[in-house]
């Protein structure tokens, strides 16, 4: 019991700041991405015992996540059904000038289609290769790879665009 | 490698350790700058995408994890207490229906009367305001009380006619002694009007709401008392 206990913590401290990341990203609301998050882990705890390399933590947890977010739609179709990805904001506060760069690429991302973001974040901040992206998300690996190559295309154009709204007739 | 290549595998990951996508990206320094301004968006990518944790979240964790343990702890215990709760639930039901089954009165009061020899022995002298002291503590008895003495009372005791609290006299007859029993009416309780074994006379009848069982060994004794608690109990 305690050997599991002592598991669950450490997983808890290494890996709940990706995990809600990941949620954050995959539903477009800090609220809903903290208790997706608590769910994930709840689950985690209850089948720990399925979890046998400890290297595959990571994937394990946002196969659960992306489980957990399914079954929000599942459960509540419609209590989110207004928040549209186009409309996802940075919510996080902007104060300084490198903030705003970074609120500006945020907007690009969450205008990204979820099937592109989602490699997105598995290859940028989960680290994973094309293989285990294709793994997590239930895909062959070419589709992962063209899905990762639409969606650096995409945010390269978004980003590349004048950013000032409105002259573009001048 | 062509660039059509080059570029796509550029895009799909920049920072790709393949052999030939290195060897590629050496090849020509557009590409290197290519690949830098790629590799560059990935950092902004990756800042963007670190979002801040909330405050405590990894504490709320940890906790919401504890009290589901706890939960289920007290979920266990919580199916131990609903065994027992039906255990005694099965018991307390099997209780009420054998207090609901029908009493026959006559069967019980001549196994009463040989159940308690004491009642037979004894020799005091009750008068019948102590009996109707005694007939008012018992709940179902209505009213009903003696309004005079009905003869000598040698005994009185309360008694339990399954689970109905009832009188026990003895009373002196002519011949012998007499035992009688004040039972409060029942919808379960049966009683036959004559009874009798191979050594007692019974005699039952109805009263305000009460049931007189008179056993005794003598019939004449049994109907002269009977009358005698006809014309004194209301």
């Amino acid at each position: 019991m305690l050997s599991k206990q002592r598991r669950y913590d450490s997983l808890v401290r290494a890996l709940h700041g990706d995990i809600y990341r990941y949620a954050y990203w995959l539903c477009g609301d800090k609220h809903i991405a903290e208790d997706i998050t608590q769910e994930t882990f709840l689950r985690a705890w209850r089948s720990l015992e399925s979890l046998k390399d400890n290297k595959a933590a990571k994937a394990w947890l946002i196969t659960i996540l992306r489980r957990e977010n399914a079954r929000r739609f599942e459960r509540k179709k419609f209590d989110y059904s207004d928040v549209e990805q186009e409309t996802l904001e940075d919510s996080f506060s902007v104060s300084t000038e490198e903030n705003a760069e970074q609120h500006l690429i945020r907007r690009q991302i969450a205008k990204l289609e979820v099937e592109y973001r989602e490699p997105l974040i598995l290859q940028v901040i989960g680290g994973f290769s094309g293989e285990e992206i294709a793994d997590i998300l239930s895909l062959n690996r070419n589709t992962v790879m063209t899905r990762l190559f639409r969606a650096r295309n995409q945010l390269k154009d978004l980003l590349d665009e004048p950013q000032v709204r409105g002259q573009s007739n001048g | 490698m062509d660039e059509l290549k080059f570029r796509r595998q550029a895009y799909e990951n920049p920072n790709s350790d393949e052999a030939d996508f290195i060897a590629a990206m050496q090849g020509s320094e557009d590409r290197k700058a290519f690949v830098n301004d790629l590799k560059q968006l990935d950092n902004q990518l990756e800042q963007a995408f670190k979002v801040p944790v909330p405050e405590g979240l990894e504490a709320k964790l940890l906790l919401n994890q504890q009290l589901h343990q706890h939960q289920q702890q007290r979920r266990k215990t919580g199916f131990t207490l609903a065994l027992v709760a039906s255990v005694a639930f099965i018991a307390g039901i099997s209780f009420t229906l054998l207090r609901i089954a029908p009493v026959d009165l006559n069967q019980h009061a001549l196994a009463h009367v040989y159940h308690e020899d004491a009642a037979m022995t004894s020799n005091e002298q009750i008068g019948y305001e102590q009996l109707n002291v005694q007939l008012a503590s018992m709940s179902q008895s209505g009213s009903g009380h003696f309004t005079q003495q009905p003869g000598r009372v040698l005994y009185s005791t309360y008694c339990d006619f399954q689970g109905v609290k009832s009188l026990h006299l003895v009373m002196q007859g002519e011949q012998g002694k007499v035992t009688v029993f004040i039972v409060p009416a029942e919808e379960r309780m049966q009683m036959q009007q004559q009874f009798a074994d191979q050594r007692y006379q019974g005699l039952g009848f109805e009263t305000d709401n009460t049931y007189m069982l008179l056993v005794g060994e003598n019939q004449q004794d049994l109907s002269n008392i009977k009358s005698e608690i006809k014309q004194s109990f209301i």
